[in-house]
């Protein structure tokens, strides 16, 4: 099925970066609307009532989070746009930066407005040299239009938007270690509670939101907040980006309503398997830290909700494919590399955790596994989720657990021949 | 180890628990709370972990002091509480009205048993060469909470091993547990901010920033906070096993602050020493500068026999030096007494009584500045000075510019508080010759350089109480040999007006004595009565003397002493040290 592009509507055009094409498609237009017409409670009520979730992973509702900020006004407040997208497989923030940042924009002012907020920081990945460039001269461009600045449009609002890369670590994505690493400190993790809505950049109270999210609130300014909510299916509203890679043809962004189901994905938008012979094995439909779906599971809808319910998450819908050539060991242990290598060190479960995984991992890839090591695996993986500091426990420690217990004769059949019976690739690397 | 050694952790709660007891009264600050099913009342904002303790519940900790901010990150002290799904950190959860809270169970049991073993998996396990082994943590913890065995078969993290950090601390990066309390110590409390957390994952290291060493004058509280061998304090390295130390509580004799302190004695030699939480005074801290005052015991030249040499006559009235007599062995106390008091009694027959003085030091204890007092009364000298020993500025921490442990308790005695002036006159009269007798109690003018050789042969008498074999004491006719730093039972009253206890370490050499048992038998040479025979007896006499000691006693100063009431405001008064309060979490 087709949808209507709404977040994508102008990616597709030449130049479509700057704001003269984005003018000409009508951005900045909700902006005007908001200011001259909406007073910021009703903003904020009008988020709420479309039901918009967090498109960075948890699907919090924007709306509350919004309004968990303290009624008192005696600290500056902050927005700070989490454009950190670093999740292996996730790549639709980046997309939106590069094509259409001034919509990204739009929403971070009129998102700024609603919460009484006069300095937003947008901070970016490091990797991100491309979209940093682009975002920064969208702020130029709409500091020169008057979108940014004193008084913008003649409201009398004030907002300055300040642009910071981030070093590359994928820990500044969780939102405390963000500001951490805003506020020029080492990226940890901060222990909750305190929220950031209350005590968060600075030690002012800070909302944190992801660039996806941002960038729906201009549509629901502009069509109202019950036509958002009629998109999509019951409490998982609007339209969303899907990442799909892996072993499907057309890997890429496609937009959709929340709640498309998962095989119209691959196969209608993502042009199905990319080898006819080698059929679908399994799937991670959320993000690299999500639990993954054999194959035989993988009818399901993509929303917040229906994903729970089938035991993994959407996360940041970071999709990813695996063909029945592919080593369930193999996979795991390339993930399990990657979250020892970004692992903040902080605390002792995940600092200790994510090693040990690795290194079993690479015992049975190489096929000096033990036939203890995927309970082992599995019972480390227990002690490590719930007991972290930030979700990366989890970010292993649920992938660990699903990998090995839908795959876990694969696992057992490296300890039994003593080999990776295709030919371990993942530990030759 | 500053902090106790936790008991086994207590037995579950049965499964047919009896009704929960019922919340007692809180008042407007304060809030009730069960932990394993006991009622506490504690103050808004006290966590759960200190809710716990004051149950004498512990919960076992390593990243949480009560001195530093709360970091979090060592996941040891996990609770349950109820309506929470996941288990809570005690150190950093604030206990609230009507929390349930289990500290026992076997989900929480369960995951400290998980924090162990992540600990250990990368640790070397060299307990055997190892300084902390005996005061660890991670052994403590692994004998309570571990579950015995490794499931580790990898390679282990290997990472730099004895690196000097400091000049005095050196660091070993596989013991370490990443608890980062030497990182908050630096940032928050000695406020020098050498040290940070490098690297990521299991590769994060405790380091210097470039160009900085651990080096400031409070670098040895890294090591105490340490829970783990990862920073070891190096004249103590492969010193001793802490389990042969004999712990004797006692008072830095440093300076004015009176840090409360352990001295770790073995075989009659002080080995370390580390403060003793006092939050009245040094809270859990103490300086380096304090750490090391033991050090000359170990090196430098005592004296430990009496010494007589030459006679009143020996040399011509105001002459020439007398004959360099080597100090001889052989004299018997009582012979050397009698000779200085001879010595005294000529020379103030000669010259009158004027021609006498005395120099007393600050460094002495309460005991032996009362002894003196009333001994050089006795005598008939009636001119005491007390020489300053100042160095730099107070430092906004404990380190005090005045390096004397008693100069206040000098005051209280009648000696006066020590005064530069006076003493560079005393001097002075030395040297134009108008004081021919001198009575040097603990102090060096020789070696300080406030009396030159010429001066010094001069006089007609000269008898020096001291431990060290000085310049001063090289040159006297009657030296006497006296205890040295923690050799002695006696009471300092610090810059705070503080009395403090100070405790014997370690026995002194030779015929030693402390200084107020020589002045009391110079005393009675000359007709001073009583029978003063322990330390506590002196101050008891001292006590009844003087009002600001009225009713203090040794035993009632006890580990932690005791203010006193002067009739003046103290100077700095009874406020605790800075940054020394425990924090609110």
């Amino acid at each position: 099925m087709a949808y209507e592009k709404l977040l994508l509507k102008n990616a597709g055009r030449e130049n479509s970066h700057t704001i003269d094409v984005s003018l000409k498609a009508g951005g900045y237009e909700a902006l005007k609307k908001a200011l001259k017409g909406m007073t910021p409670e009703a903003l904020l009520e009008e988020v709420k009532a479309s039901g918009l979730r967090g498109r960075g992973g948890a699907g919090f509702p924007t709306g509350m989070k919004w309004s968990f900020l303290p009624k008192t006004r005696d600290k500056p407040r902050y927005l700070c746009v989490n454009a950190d997208e670093s999740e292996p497989g996730t790549f639709k923030d980046r997309l939106l930066i590069e094509r259409d940042p001034h919509l990204v924009l739009e929403g971070i002012i009129l998102s700024s407005f609603a919460i009484d907020c006069h300095t937003a920081f947008f901070y970016i990945r490091g990797e991100f040299q491309k979209g940093c460039r682009i975002f920064e001269q969208a702020v130029a461009e709409a500091y020169q239009k008057g979108f940014l600045g004193k008084n913008i449009l003649g409201s009398g609002y004030d907002l300055d938007v300040l642009v910071y890369r981030g070093a590359g670590a994928y820990i500044c994505g969780e939102e405390t270690a963000l500001l951490e690493s805003l506020e020029g400190k080492r990226g940890l993790p901060r222990i909750k509670p305190p929220f950031p809505a209350i005590v968060g950049l600075y030690g002012c109270p800070t909302i944190i939101n992801n660039v996806e999210t941002l960038a729906n609130v201009p549509f629901i300014v502009e069509r109202g907040a019950a036509w958002f909510a009629g998109i999509g299916r019951p409490k998982n509203t609007g339209p969303k980006l899907f990442c799909l890679s892996g072993h499907v043809k057309k890997p890429g962004v496609f937009e959709a309503p929340l709640g498309i189901p998962f095989l119209e994905l691959l196969n209608e938008h993502a042009g199905g398997m990319l080898h006819p012979d080698r059929p679908l094995k399994a799937a991670v439909p959320g993000g690299s830290s999500m639990k993954i779906l054999p194959a035989n599971r993988c009818e399901v809808l993509l929303d917040f909700d229906s994903l729970a319910a089938a035991g993994t998450m959407l996360g940041s819908a970071g999709g990813m494919v695996m063909d029945s050539g592919t080593c369930m060991v193999g996979a795991l242990l390339n993930l399990a590399e990657f979250y020892e290598h970004e692992s903040c060190g902080q605390c002792t479960p995940c600092r200790e955790g994510t090693g040990w995984f690795t290194k079993i991992l690479h015992r049975l890839e190489t096929g000096h596994g033990r036939k203890e090591d995927p309970d082992l695996l599995i019972d480390v993986a227990r002690r490590v989720e719930g007991n972290t500091i930030c979700p990366f426990g989890e970010a292993i420690a649920w992938p660990v657990q699903s990998y090995v217990a839908e795959f876990k004769s694969e696992f057992d059949d490296h300890v039994t021949k003593g080999a990776c019976p295709f030919g371990g690739a993942a530990a030759k690397r | 180890m500053p902090e106790p050694t936790p008991p086994a952790p207590p037995a579950p709660a049965a499964a047919t628990a009896a009704p929960p007891p019922e919340l007692p009264a809180t008042g407007p600050d304060e809030v009730a709370l069960l932990i394993d099913d006991k009622p506490v009342v504690v103050k808004k904002g006290t966590t759960v972990l200190q809710a716990a303790e004051r149950l004498g519940i512990v919960v076992p900790h390593y990243c949480y002091h009560p001195g530093l901010s709360v970091a979090g990150n060592c996941r040891m002290c996990f609770v349950e509480i109820e309506k929470m799904p996941k288990l809570q950190i005690g150190c950093a959860t604030p206990a609230t009205q009507g929390m349930v809270v289990r500290t026992a169970n076997t989900r929480v049991k369960s995951a400290r048993e998980s924090i162990m073993e992540f600990l250990l998996i990368n640790h070397p396990l060299d307990c055997p060469i190892c300084d902390q082994a005996g005061e660890c943590r991670l052994q403590q913890y692994a004998a309570a909470y571990g579950r015995g065995e490794s499931r580790f078969v990898e390679e282990k993290i290997h990472n730099d091993k004895g690196v000097p950090i400091g000049p005095r601390v050196v660091f070993d990066g596989e013991r370490c547990i990443k608890c980062t309390r030497c990182i908050r110590f630096c940032d928050e409390v000695s406020k020098t901010h050498e040290l940070g957390l490098f690297e990521r994952g299991g590769h994060a290291i405790i380091g210097t920033f470039p160009g900085k060493s651990l080096d400031n004058n409070y670098s040895g509280n890294t090591v105490d906070i340490c829970p783990v061998g990862a920073l070891t304090w190096k004249p103590f390295r492969f010193r001793a096993r802490v389990w042969f130390l004999r712990n004797v509580p006692s008072v830095c004799i440093g300076c004015a602050r009176g840090c409360n302190v352990e001295l770790g004695t073995f075989d009659h030699r002080i080995r370390r020493i580390t403060p003793r939480n006092n939050p009245e005074v040094n809270g859990w801290w103490m300086c380096d500068l304090g750490r090391q005052t033991y050090e000359p015991l170990d090196g430098r030249p005592r004296l430990e026999q009496p010494a007589a040499r030459g006679a009143i006559a020996a040399g011509p009235p105001g002459g020439a030096a007398a004959p360099a007599i080597p100090v001889t062995a052989g004299v018997t106390p009582g012979e050397a007494l009698d000779r200085a008091a001879a010595l005294l009694r000529e020379t103030a027959a000669r010259h009158g009584a004027a021609s006498l003085a005395a120099i007393v030091s600050a460094r002495l204890t309460l005991e032996d500045l009362f002894m003196a007092r009333k001994a050089l009364q006795q005598a008939g000298i009636g001119r005491v000075v007390v020489p300053p020993h100042e160095s730099g500025e107070d430092d906004p921490l404990l380190l005090r510019r005045d390096r004397t442990p008693n100069a206040r308790g000098a005051e209280i005695v009648g000696l006066g508080r020590p005064d530069a002036a006076a003493t560079a006159r005393l001097a002075a009269d030395v040297k134009a010759g108008t004081v021919k007798g001198l009575v040097v109690v603990g102090e060096d003018p020789a070696g300080d350089g406030l009396l030159e050789a010429p001066s010094l042969s001069a006089l007609e008498a000269l008898v020096v109480i001291d431990a060290w074999r000085t310049p001063t004491a090289a040159a006297a006719h009657v030296a006497l040999p006296a205890t040295g730093p923690y050799e002695a039972d006696g009471v300092a009253v610090n810059f705070q007006g503080r009395a403090q206890l100070a405790r014997r370490g370690v026995p002194a050499p030779g015929l030693a004595e402390p200084s107020w048992r020589w002045l009391r038998e110079l005393g009675r040479r000359f007709g001073l009565a009583g029978s003063w025979n322990t330390a506590s007896a002196v101050f008891d006499e001292a006590a009844a003397a003087h009002p600001p000691l009225a009713s203090l006693s040794h035993r009632k100063l006890g580990a932690n002493g005791h203010p006193i009431v002067f009739a003046e405001a103290a100077p700095g008064g009874g406020a605790p040290a800075p940054g020394t309060e425990a924090r609110e979490p």
